[in-house]
């Protein structure tokens, strides 16, 4: 009957394939409990010698019992091979166990196979390595997302003002959350650790976001492997100027149509979130999607941007990056777009390009996004690097990222170059765009500082 | 503790018999036995062929535990204060036990005086902080002074030296001590009250001294049955050497429930908690050469630990899914350096934070466990006042600090320490049942009895990666049991087989 077929596994695994077979190693390749792999060893061990007195095999045992050591009764736990076991039997005072630690057919020099063994099968069942033990602990249950969450909500509390709170528990209207850079801080985990260089104190999310995100970054970082993939591809996703112009979009007041009628629709997004990498590419065919894209995006950059306006805010963000979708100011404007648009921008190489012509819409957001910009002028600065990466078709993307850096003289002139280009993109600041035709870049830049920043120098420079 | 053989004839392999046991002579065992002798009478039960359904136990719940590791935790940290404060405090704090001791030691007609009110050959009592002025120790400034020339002084085990001087310090003076005190054995920063008289040379001359001695100990309601805490510290992981890797694997297993016989693992499922007392990473992954070599050098190689972080994580997780687990911080974790350490962050660990039985915690670490309190270190402390001190003996070392009333009394002069100003952490409010330190060079342990009544079990958790020992403690009795693992290796071909593993 089935009792039997375990021999013949064991055999198979000792001689056929000559492996270390601890009680673990049988126990979880068989699926039994740790105590029946015991004794299947040590039936096997004894058949077998019955069998054939001349059986290759060398078992290896576990002892365990009282010992006076130093004075002190110690409870001693040893692996030893069969030849010793009797004097080690004989050298404590009070057996506690005994049974078969292992079987192999070639003798063991030492216990570093058996120690190789039990690693290994355990790295294979990191998730349920107490499934087959003899000690169930009913305490002992992950933590359900919410509790992280709440976790993560707790701490973030602590570091951060009363006012995540206030804000959070109430819609958002404007998004201008006053979180500091310390919500920036809570996040180096998962995903969001990606951005914990960037998070420069801008990140201002709302505290609805900041519980899906917590909960998305939960969930996400349990799915190990997905979130450090999706933090690279987003952060080479938000390109400087993406991450820029979100800055200062999140510290505008931005009325948001979709706001709140996409809120609700962002938890439910939420699970989908992980899964849609893809959403992070442009190729926001939905305005769900859009949003989930936008919130994604938003938290990522937390740190970076407060949310006032997601989707003005994803949309210029996406405006910012060139190979991004293209700009889609409202969703109600661009669901049309959508397909065709995210197909284009799919193909579209992720280099600074002129983005198709800006929408009315969102002219306001854009010149907002300039003016805050300025208006967190802080003493760490992006600094525009290029960032040479494998997107997730397999394409190589270079993009132009924005990272953190002590002020520098630099700023400027990065700040000129993609604002440049926003403005290319924006429709608002039409006026810009012969200000920039007039002025050159580095007027441009000017008037880029001069929008995003309150206070600027540069500001002579524009009426010419 | 009787011999007790168990010479089961029947169950070595080669041999039919009936798979239980025979000891004939087992009285039952008592209920406050330790592990070896619950497990004893189903010891070779697993010697035998399968059974139909192999037991399972369920884990000896905690009934209660509290944490109160609240005064260790630091919020918002400013490094832009002066140490001065923590001394202040210290001795404002202490003096008013000190005084209460002192009149209890030498009669309630002693005359309290601060040493400015000082008058020469009065006999007199004064209540101080002592400074220890060593040549050896180690000073900075003798180090980047180019007067001197000097290269920096090599370690040393024990910094202390004949010349040493006691000096006794209070709020606004300073005087030299001599007299039956003994300066070797006595370190910077312990308050203490000395009773004497000012001599003619400006000196202190010292008759006689006393300590806070023990606080006032809360009554111990510890669990009515046997129920076990282990103590773990210096697991050393990313030390490159497999030694002590495979008895750390049987220690998890153990605990979890996978090693052993029948009996032996419904043992350990009276195991309630695990406490890994510091230093889970290894000396060796501090290397600092990132900082001492170029960069070009360093550019691709990744630190050491962050592999040794992955494998504790591994750890920790089999050993959350079974029994709750708090992690201490140590010298070589990755975490602040001064006292008190900050908890490990759990975002390094994300297999094993999943699980609510995982407890990061600070070092220093308190709390209570059914109705025992605990309170212990990753051994800083201790091993900070041994090279300082003529004590030898981490036991008499840890014993010391409970007489003088505080955790470390050399932070922050030779031990860093947070610049605390409104209190201070470390002295003992009230007096443990469990007084731990870890990373010992051995184990030991103590009873202590106080003069009050009170009774401290007083634990030195030795090294895991040097000696393969952890240490299980009984809440219901304080009694504690080294329990130690070993794998074998050619070695042991040869030689005796009466020398240990």
């Amino acid at each position: 009957m089935e009792d039997e077929l375990y021999l013949d596994n064991i055999d198979e695994f000792v001689t056929d394939q000559n492996r270390v077979v601890t009680y673990k190693w049988l126990s979880y390749t068989l699926g039994v409990h740790v105590n029946q792999a015991k004794q299947m060893l040590y039936d096997y061990v004894e058949r077998k010698r019955k069998e054939s007195s001349g059986a290759q095999l060398h078992v290896t045992y576990l002892v365990a019992g009282n010992l006076v050591q130093n004075g002190y009764i110690c409870h001693k736990v040893a692996v030893v091979r069969e030849d010793k076991l009797e004097a080690m039997k004989s050298k404590l005072a009070t057996i506690a166990s005994v049974h078969v630690y292992s079987i192999q057919k070639a003798l063991l020099k030492d216990s570093g196979p058996l120690y190789n063994t039990d690693y290994d099968i355990i790295k294979t069942n990191l998730q349920n390595c107490s499934k087959f033990s003899a000690i169930h602990c009913a305490a002992a249950v992950p933590r359900t997302l919410a509790e992280v969450s709440q976790a993560h909500t707790s701490a973030q509390i602590d570091s951060q003002t009363p006012n995540d709170l206030q804000v959070a528990s109430m819609p958002v209207t404007n998004g201008h959350v006053p979180s500091t850079a310390k919500q920036a801080s809570q996040q180096p985990k998962g995903i969001m650790g990606m951005f914990a260089a960037k998070s420069s104190s801008k990140s201002q999310d709302t505290r609805k976001e900041t519980k899906p995100e917590s909960k998305e970054t939960t969930g996400v970082s349990t799915a190990s492997s997905k979130p450090p993939a999706k933090g690279n591809t987003m952060s080479n996703f938000f390109g400087k100027a993406a991450m820029n112009k979100l800055k200062a979009s999140s510290e505008s007041e931005q009325a948001k149509e979709e706001r709140e009628v996409t809120k609700p629709s962002v938890p439910a997004a939420e699970p989908k979130l992980p899964p849609t990498t893809t959403v992070e590419k442009p190729g926001k065919k939905t305005e769900p999607v859009k949003i989930q894209k936008k919130d994604r995006k938003s938290r990522a950059k937390r740190v970076d941007l407060s949310d006032n306006e997601e989707e003005k805010e994803a949309e210029n963000l996406k405006k910012k990056r060139r190979r991004i979708k293209q700009p889609q100011s409202d969703s109600s404007d661009n669901e049309a777009d959508g397909p065709a648009s995210s197909i284009s921008q799919e193909d579209r190489a992720p280099t600074p390009s002129p983005e198709p012509p800006p929408k009315a819409g969102l002219e306001p957001a854009s010149t907002e996004v300039k003016a805050s910009t300025g208006g967190k002028k802080r003493k760490r600065r992006r600094v525009l690097k290029s960032k040479t990466s494998v997107d997730d078709e397999g394409c190589m993307v270079t993009e132009k990222v924005y990272e953190s850096e002590s002020c520098t003289d630099s700023e400027e002139e990065f700040t000129k170059a993609k604002p440049a280009a926003l403005h290319r993109q924006s429709t608002a600041p039409v006026k810009k765009d012969p200000k920039e035709d007039r002025r050159g870049p580095k007027k441009g830049a000017a008037t880029a500082s001069k929008a995003n920043k309150q206070v600027s120098i540069m500001g002579f420079f524009q009426k010419k | 503790m009787l011999p007790r053989h168990f010479r089961l004839g029947g169950l070595l392999p080669g041999q039919s018999g009936p798979a239980e046991h025979c000891g004939p002579s087992q009285e039952p065992a008592p209920a406050l036995a330790m592990f070896s002798e619950q497990a004893a009478p189903t010891a070779q039960g697993l010697l035998a062929p399968p059974s139909a359904e192999p037991s399972t136990f369920a884990r000896a719940p905690v009934s209660t535990y509290t944490d109160c590791t609240e005064p260790f935790r630091l919020g918002q940290r400013s490094f832009s204060r002066q140490y001065a404060h923590i001394y202040a405090t210290r001795l404002i704090q202490m003096r008013p036990m000190l005084e209460e001791r002192a009149q209890h030691k030498w009669g309630s007609g002693i005359t309290m005086r601060k040493l400015c009110e000082l008058q020469a050959g009065e006999k007199c009592c004064v209540v101080g902080t002592l400074f220890k002025s060593m040549q050896l120790q180690p000073s900075i400034l003798r180090e980047i002074s180019e007067e001197h020339n000097l290269l920096p002084q090599p370690p040393c085990t024990k910094y202390i030296h004949q010349s040493d001087e006691l000096i006794l310090e209070d709020e606004l003076q300073r005087i030299k001590l001599e007299g039956t005190i003994d300066v070797q054995k006595l370190v910077t920063g312990t308050i203490l009250a000395i009773y004497g008289s000012e001599k003619d040379n400006g000196k202190f001359l010292v008759e006689d001294h006393c300590f806070a001695d023990l606080p006032r100990q809360l009554p111990m309601r510890g669990p009515s049955t046997n129920h076990f805490v282990l103590l773990v510290s210096g697991l050393g992981l990313g030390s490159g050497s497999g030694e002590s890797l495979l008895s750390m694997q049987l220690l998890v297993d153990v605990v979890t429930g996978q090693l052993g016989a029948e009996g032996e693992q419904s043992s350990a499922a009276q195991i309630t908690r695990v406490i890994l007392a510091g230093n889970l990473l290894s000396q060796s992954t501090q290397n600092r050469d990132t900082i001492n070599k170029a960069k070009y050098l360093t550019k691709k190689t990744q630190a050491a630990s962050v592999e040794a972080v992955k494998m504790l994580d591994e750890i920790l997780l089999q050993l959350c899914t079974s029994v709750p687990v708090d992690v201490m911080p140590g010298e070589f974790d990755p975490t602040n350096y001064t006292l008190p350490q900050q908890p490990l962050h759990r975002c390094m660990l994300p297999l094993a934070s999943t699980y609510s039985t995982l407890q990061l915690v600070t070092n220093p670490y308190q709390a209570e466990i059914d109705g025992v309190r605990f309170l212990g270190t990753s051994g800083q402390n201790i091993s900070d006042i041994f090279k300082y001190s003529s004590m030898d003996d981490y036991l008499e070392i840890l014993e010391w600090t409970l007489c003088v009333g505080h955790i470390s009394p050399t932070a922050p002069d030779t031990l860093g320490c947070y610049p605390f100003y409104k209190s201070d952490p470390f002295i003992f409010t009230d007096c443990p049942h469990v007084y731990f330190c870890g990373n010992a060079p051995l184990f030991s342990s103590k009873l202590l009895k106080g003069r009050d009544g009170q009774q401290v079990l007083l634990v030195t958790v030795p090294d895991f990666s040097a000696t393969q020992t952890a240490c299980l403690i009984n809440l219901c009795d304080l009694s504690c049991q080294p329990v130690s693992f070993s794998g074998f290796s050619a070695d042991e071909d040869e030689g005796d087989m009466e020398i240990g593993h």
